[in-house]
């Protein structure tokens, strides 16, 4: 009887995880990974939606990356922002992004944002959680302005303002009392610039720049950093200086080359 | 072969014996159960999937339809490659299934032509062990 072979195949690696549990156990932790605390919003106003950030990534209680980008372009109409481990917000994207190409070239046509949200819930609900990835999706494609939550285990809302991240609901109390259906972009802009200020401010995962992305039938804009209300209040342009005895020596030694190598003298390099 | 059918099988490192530092002491427990619960995912959910399909194509179209499938899956898995250095592209088992159109974490991590540990297999053992004629009891790890 012939066996069918199964060829080798890629993706996750399961190696090292008895390792990584037995040093566990022994007291060696594992590198914290990169999360973005995070304030991200959605609003959907009278031509289009209007996608928001912050830029602030931490690593536990450090803050990795003063000005990383948190809005994820899925197509050319199609935009995402991602809460969560950056890495999983990163690479989930990438990957649907990756797919929904496939996926044009297939039907010849231009994608739909629930097509994106079908391939991301059905990612997230097939790993259970372990991707921890919390997406605003929001894009404008033939049947209007569409905007989704999707939750980490695979769960997803369709609303017409969503706010996910740590500063969730500092940005959901400004959306609470001062939405209204068909807003103009000039108002839109401004709440969602506010209400990522709100959680900038009021929330410790969340800080530095505001980033704005507005989705219409036209195109898209992408303002990055629309506003910085954390700026550097002085850096120097001249940098570091040391003088000379900042740093104590503690012994010095010097080899003369010229007794370790012999120079002979001789003609050039022939052309 | 009931071996075959069954989830758990023990592993054979031909590559590297047991390293008793760095994963404790060997133990054939150890090696048969699933260390995360990602794995256990990633090793099922293709065959449940499938299995889904199957059984609703069956309730929605009767039960020809999904025997037909079936027979066209025999069919296409066995246009294979002689085992050795390349791979056997399934076009058409691929083409079937669907997974042309897909994309993956198995097409951009851990690409097994890039592993640092590939041991290229003779192609003689390779066939003797496909056709099951291999008297050697680590054979079966060939495949």
């Amino acid at each position: 009887m012939v066996r069918v072979e199964e060829p080798a195949k890629g993706g996750f690696s399961f190696d090292l995880c008895r390792r990584n549990a037995m040093l566990e156990k022994q007291g060696v932790h594992a590198p914290k990974c990169l999360k973005t605390g995070t304030t991200i919003v959605g609003l959907i106003y009278k031509d289009g939606v209007i996608l928001g950030a912050d830029t602030r990534a931490t690593e536990g209680s450090i803050v990795a990356d003063k000005n990383c980008e948190k809005i994820h372009k899925l197509a050319a109409n199609i935009y995402c922002c991602g809460a969560g481990t950056a890495a999983d917000t990163e690479n989930v994207t990438d990957m649907v992004s990756s797919q929904l190409e496939l996926h044009r070239y297939a039907t010849g046509r231009n994608s739909r944002v629930v097509t994106a949200l079908t391939m991301l819930k059905s990612h997230l609900f097939r790993y259970q959680g372990y991707v921890s990835a919390a997406l605003v999706l929001g894009g404008y494609d033939v049947t209007g302005p569409h905007l989704h939550a999707v939750y980490p285990h695979g769960s997803t809302d369709t609303l017409p303002f969503a706010t996910m991240g740590s500063g969730s609901l500092a940005a959901m109390a400004m959306f609470e009392s001062r939405y209204k259906e068909d807003m103009t972009k000039e108002e839109g802009m401004a709440l969602v610039a506010a209400a990522i200020c709100s959680g900038i401010f009021n929330d410790l995962g969340s800080g530095s720049n505001v980033d704005l992305c507005i989705i219409t039938k036209d195109g898209v804009e992408f303002l990055r950093n629309f506003q910085q209300p954390n700026p550097r209040t002085y850096v120097s342009k001249r940098g570091y200086s040391f003088a000379k005895g900042h740093t104590a020596i503690l012994s010095t030694k010097v080899i003369p080359l010229r007794e370790q190598v012999t120079i002979e003298e001789g003609d050039g390099m022939a052309e | 072969m009931a071996m075959e059918d069954a989830n758990i099988s023990l592993p054979f490192h031909s590559t590297r014996p047991h390293d008793t530092l760095r994963e404790g002491l060997a133990s054939y427990k150890q090696d048969a159960v699933p260390v995360h619960p990602v794995q256990v995912i990633q090793s099922n959910f293709e065959k449940h999937r499938r299995q889904t399909k199957r059984s609703l194509i069956e309730r929605a179209y009767g039960s020809a339809v999904p025997l037909r499938m079936d027979i066209d899956r025999q069919i296409l898995s066995r246009f294979q490659r002689p085992s050795g250095l390349l791979p056997s592209s399934m076009l058409g088992l691929q083409s079937l299934t669907g997974e042309l159109d897909e994309f993956g974490f198995e097409d951009f991590l851990n690409d097994p032509q890039n592993s640092e540990s590939f041991v290229p297999v003779d192609m003689h053992l390779g066939m003797e062990a496909r056709l099951g004629l291999s008297r050697d009891p680590a054979a079966h790890t060939l495949l």
